[in-house]
């Protein structure tokens, strides 16, 4: 309501928290002047490039071209051990990190070296998620590393292997780098599907056994057998080699410690930095002997492993209260360790987290993943591997750390089932209150079901961590899969329209010739067009990931990630082969602009062949025109039912939408040799997605954002979160087994979920989403109010954390478009 | 099957009854209180309601073309504007106007169709003890439907609950309160001339549908409600004498409404003026009267 007054709006705990700091409050630091300490020092700082991993990686890689490449990568690895610079962490308690001090990206040439010159030239100043960069470090990129990249990089030879008709779908023609955002490949920004990794084996048996159980496989090999030697030998070498590099990095840390430790003059900090010293000098090399060692050692191995690879959305953290328990439970019971000492190792990592940014050298990759955003998932509560409940004591740690220290970082996933307890589900409630989006909630009734169905034992299924924005991993089953393709829907729909064109692309036939509008004479016809449409989107997104599944183990190799897997191991495979026995391949492709396809197909239906309102011609000439001149039509066109709504009407096409998919995935999802599945995850993109598309049948006009995931058009859903939820469940083809993650956004005003009587409704909505068996959902618990006083006034909202697309980032982190977006989101709020 | 007249349907309310609920609004009241938030409920049969923000302007113009009374203008602001006084709600401009600019509040609908949409959200009502409640207006001026509407949802098992103002004879409500689960009953003022000058009626109905209500039916949970309306019942006393009628009865708890304006936008709609003006009611004495509400 237009009128209502300042002092009649409920604010979020966050909100409140953001009017108490501007008025010069910082009673919020108390108990926590440590990590404020850390966070105000690196909170706003610009992020910066460093070059030093590419450039050591590069320096090895130069000499050992031809030999085995997961070899190469563990020689790489060891040379970044040796020579990358370690770094004192100012008033932290662990330590290690993979760039200079502050908030800093790093670079992986073997992705996209061969665009680095152009990228310098656009990165400091682009939109989404600019980065700064010295005048060394440019000089580094253009001299020591570029060069060796021209024509080697994963990016290179995907481009050439794609076929013509494929790759006028996926490139603009003149500029080689630069996305089209039809049939948009993401395998060339980053090198694999979000991971997960067997932390609690480091933490158990560190990497000095693992190396000796490398030595044991290398001892047991026949020295006869060709296959042995050429291909498994180098392999269990490469595993030796990393996991000294990892020791050895490790002790340059305690060795930095140890000297830093002898110049303190501040005892305190004295004493902390010789135990810093003493756990670098102990793990990950050895098991680790309590709960400070388990954190340095799991930080250890993260960093580490952004120093090796750029997985999709960074390497995700795993069921963190599940495996870090034995070491609370042992040091709280001896009187070692306190919750709130606890926390603050916890939080320590969190604000180390905070400044590795995942940085995209393309404007494609950063438009993905706008506000910098990664996701080192944190997966807490859900079930055992022998489906009971797992909650405990750590698990509601996690909680009350997120709620009293509202970072962005991690990003805290609960997991949810039906028999999960009551106070789990309330602290769960609480904490999305508080406002900056957190937790995240996946469904075990769900997720457990769909892993079986791919091939899982069901015990591993039942112990998934989550990983990266929405997705599972069980991370002894599950192999490395190629990031997949998010096809743009809404551009078929323009097909359609257009006889096989885009309004953006203009005469080019990109899709195929279904015929002119005024030829399609039934609703039957235009839908039959709008198959044929999708269906050859489909295809070439099946032959582009064919080609990027083929070429990855060509060019990526993780010899520390393959150290923690037991298939690799056993098999002596590196985890990017594209297939190792006994494993889980589950890959995704994305059906962008749902809701914005759903809901032109609807208005279509009703106003041109239920009301006979208007012709197919006329919508066609509107939407040439944006609806100017045609601006009764697009009314009428808004008002026809739309997705998220629960409205049977709009709904029944969103299921056949849905099916279109995933007939095609079922009859050749085989032929690609993975599980790859339908998925409504958007991340940030259905920004740049909609930046292509002209106006819809559905009234959107030209370039305004799609739909994302599987979330109703920005201000479409009208009818409440229950019908968003059941619109959701009714589009659904459970009956088909490859389909993954749907992404759904709910925005509530603060005031819908006040009070006792809020958090009880709102655990009822949770308890309902499970019954559903919906896979994931999100909450924003704020007043449209402040993001627009944010948008206008950033300065005094830095610190204001939102939710997006499976992840939170600052609000004043993103791009204006993305902000819009993010107030029109419809919002609930009471009546 | 039984039809009337219903102007909204509203899913997850949170805040009237308990867990999540589908307020079903029925449309006429006898009462026209001046602080009313929904004007709109006040007619007993559809009208029409303009929504200025929405109107196209020039480039449309339908809705001046099928009024038979001429009551629509067009203005240099690129707006229409209607003339409510001389309207005579045959709703040709509502049905025509194509951005939802001109609406018509009210339909007839079957009580069958409308548990229907009251059932899709049955999971959620399941889990969180929430259900159907009747609103409006004043539920209890269309008994008949009312009483449909609620057998039909018993039968789905469907919870029930009603937010009645009481000021209908208790021989006319007396089987509706036999299918519900929870009752939300205003009462605004014990003082009968106050009553009136700010309702339009006395409370002698209120009071008498009140305590017949609570003799006939004693087990059922209700809710008496107050809106504390300033320069109204705004006073120590007059909530004193509110909470002291719900506390001589069993199974009744006594509440206030902080007055709000958030329905003035919905008078400037169906062409009415607000009475009350810009007034608010203090905060500080709110949370006085609430805790008079709370004692004893």
């Amino acid at each position: 309501m237009s009128n209502v007054s300042e002092c009649c709006r409920t604010l979020s705990p966050q909100e409140q928290h953001l009017a108490d700091i501007a008025k010069g409050d910082t009673s919020y630091k108390k108990g926590r002047e440590r990590v404020f300490k850390i966070l105000d020092r690196v909170q706003n700082l610009k992020p910066v490039i460093d070059a030093e991993r590419a450039k050591y990686f590069t320096q090895s890689m130069i000499t050992t071209e031809g030999e085995h490449l997961t070899l190469r990568w563990a020689k790489a690895m060891m040379n970044i051990a040796k020579n990358i610079t370690v770094y004192v962490e100012e008033d932290s308690l662990i330590c290690g990190r993979a760039g200079c001090q502050g908030r800093y990206g790093i670079l992986y040439p073997e992705l996209d070296g061969d665009i680095y010159e152009e990228a310098i030239r656009l990165l400091p100043t682009r939109t989404t998620s600019p980065f700064d960069m010295s005048e060394e470090t440019i000089d580094t990129i253009l001299t020591d590393i570029a060069p060796f990249w021209d024509g080697k990089t994963f990016f290179n030879d995907l481009y050439n292997a794609l076929p013509e008709d494929t790759l006028k779908l996926t490139y603009e023609p003149e500029e080689k780098a630069t996305s089209r955002f039809i049939v948009n490949e993401t395998a060339s920004f980053r090198s694999s599907n979000q991971w997960v990794h067997d932390y609690e084996k480091v933490l158990k048996r560190g990497f000095k056994s693992i190396k000796e159980e490398a030595q044991a496989k290398l001892d047991a090999l026949d020295p006869m057998d060709p296959l042995d030697n050429v291909n498994k030998k180098p392999f269990y070498e490469a595993i030796v080699i990393v996991c000294d590099a990892i020791v050895l990095w490790a002790n340059r840390y305690a060795d930095l410690y140890e000297r830093e430790a002898q110049k303190c003059a501040d005892p305190v900090r004295k004493q902390e930095m010789e135990k810093i010293a003493e756990r670098c000098r102990h793990v990950p090399e050895y098991p680790a002997r309590d709960f400070p060692e388990a954190i340095q050692s799991q930080w250890f191995v993260q960093m580490f492993s952004r120093l090796e690879q750029k997985t999709g959305t960074i390497i995700s953290n795993g069921r963190m209260d599940q495996y870090l328990y034995p070491y609370y439970k042992a040091d709280k019971d001896a009187g070692k360790l306190t919750d709130q000492q606890a926390m603050e190792y916890l939080e320590c990592m969190w604000v180390g987290m905070s400044q590795f940014i995942d940085l995209y050298m393309s404007t494609t990759g950063g438009a993905f993943n706008e506000g910098y955003a990664h996701w080192e998932a944190v997966t807490i509560g859900g079930q055992n591997s022998e489906g009971k409940d797992a909650t405990n004591e750590l698990t509601y740690l996690f909680l009350r750390s997120k709620r009293e220290f509202p970072m962005h970082y991690p990003d805290l996933a609960a997991r949810v089932h039906a028999l999960s307890p009551q106070r789990y589900i309330e602290e769960v409630a609480e904490t999305i209150k508080e406002g900056s989006g957190f937790p995240k909630l996946l469904n075990d009734e769900e997720i457990v079901l769909q892993l079986v169905s791919n091939g899982a034992k069901i015990g591993e299924a039942y112990d998934y961590a989550v990983s990266g924005c929405a997705e599972a991993r069980m991370p002894n089953r599950d192999t490395f899969t190629s990031p997949g393709v998010y096809i743009n829907f809404a551009s078929a729909i323009e097909m359609v329209m257009y006889n096989g064109r885009t309004l953006k692309t203009g005469d080019e036939v990109l899709g195929l010739q279904t015929g002119e509008v005024e030829d399609l004479k039934t609703w039957d016809d235009v839908w039959n067009a709008y198959v044929a449409q999708a269906t050859n989107l489909l295809k070439h997104a099946f032959v582009q990931q064919k080609y990027i599944d083929r070429l990855r183990e060509k060019h990526f190799a993780v010899p520390m990630s393959s150290s923690l897997h037991d298939l690799c191991m056993k098999e002596g495979l590196d985890l990017h082969t594209e297939f190792i026995p006994g494993g889980v391949d589950i890959g995704y492709f994305e059906s962008m602009g749902f809701g914005t396809v759903v809901d032109s197909l609807a208005a279509i239906k009703k106003c041109v062949f239920d009301e006979k309102s208007t012709t197919l011609a006329e919508i066609r000439d509107a939407m040439r025109a944006n609806f100017k001149g045609y601006e009764i039509l697009q009314q009428r066109l808004r008002m026809a039912p739309k997705y998220g709504n629960d409205d049977p009407y709009a709904d029944e096409i969103g299921k056949a939408c849905d099916l279109v998919c995933s007939e095609f995935t079922e009859k050749y999802s085989r032929s690609l040799g993975i599980n790859y599945c339908l998925r409504y995850v958007p991340f940030t993109s259905h920004v740049p997605f909609g930046e292509v598309v002209g106006a819809t049948p559905n009234g959107r006009v030209a370039w305004f954002p799609l739909s994302d995931g599987s979330s109703a058009s920005q201000g479409d859903d009208t009818n409440g979160p229950t019908a968003v939820l059941l619109s959701n469940f009714y589009t659904k083809n459970p009956s088909f087994h490859d389909r993954a993650a749907r992404l759904l956004n709910i925005k509530f005003d603060p005031s819908a979920v006040a009070g006792q009587e809020g958090t009880d409704k709102l655990c009822s909505f949770i308890r309902t989403w499970c019954d559903l068996k919906l896979w994931h959902v999100q909450f924003n618990v704020v007043n449209r109010e402040t993001l627009v006083a944010a948008q206008k006034d950033p300065d005094k909202y830095r610190g204001l954390i939102v939710r997006i697309a499976g992840y939170s980032a600052y609000f004043c982190d993103l791009s204006p478009s993305l902000q819009d977006d993010l107030i029109a989101r419809t919002q609930t709020a009471t009546i | 099957m039984e039809k009337g007249c219903v102007f909204n349907i509203q899913k997850y309310s949170v805040h009237d009854g308990p867990g999540i609920r589908t307020i079903v609004y029925l449309k006429g009241c006898p009462l026209r209180c001046k602080w009313c938030c929904n004007p709109e409920s006040q007619l007993e049969k559809p009208q029409i309601a303009y929504n200025i923000e929405k109107c196209i302007g020039d480039v449309c113009l339908l809705c001046e073309g099928v009024c038979p009374r001429h009551n629509i203008a067009f203005m240099d602001t690129n707006k229409v504007w209607i003339d409510h006084g001389n309207c005579i709600n045959c709703l040709q401009c509502a049905k025509v106007c194509p951005a939802g600019a001109i609406i018509s509040y009210g339909e007839y609908r079957e009580a069958s169709d409308v548990v229907d949409e009251v059932e899709r959200d049955l999971t959620f009502y399941s889990r969180s003890g929430g259900g159907m409640t009747l609103s409006g207006g004043e539920p209890l001026l269309q008994a008949d439907y009312a009483l449909a509407l609620l057998k039909e949802a018993k039968r789905r098992g469907i919870n029930t609950a009603i937010e009645t103002c009481g000021c209908v004879p208790w021989k006319r409500a007396e089987e509706v309160f036999s299918y519900l689960d929870y009752a939300f009953f205003d009462i605004k003022s014990m003082d009968a001339q106050k009553h009136k000058e700010w309702t339009g009626w006395d409370n002698s109905v209120v009071l008498d549908t009140f305590r017949n209500m609570r003799e006939a039916y004693p087990e059922l949970k209700t809710r008496v409600r107050t809106p504390v309306v300033p320069g109204f019942n705004d006073t120590e006393d007059d909530i004193r004498a509110i909470r002291d009628l719900a506390r001589s009865y069993p199974n009744t708890d006594y509440e206030l409404l902080r007055y709000h304006r958030y329905g003035t936008t919905k008078y400037t709609f169906i062409g009415k003026e607000y009475e009350l003006g810009d007034q608010e009611l203090d905060d500080a004495l709110f949370e006085r009267l609430k805790q008079i509400s709370n004692e004893e």
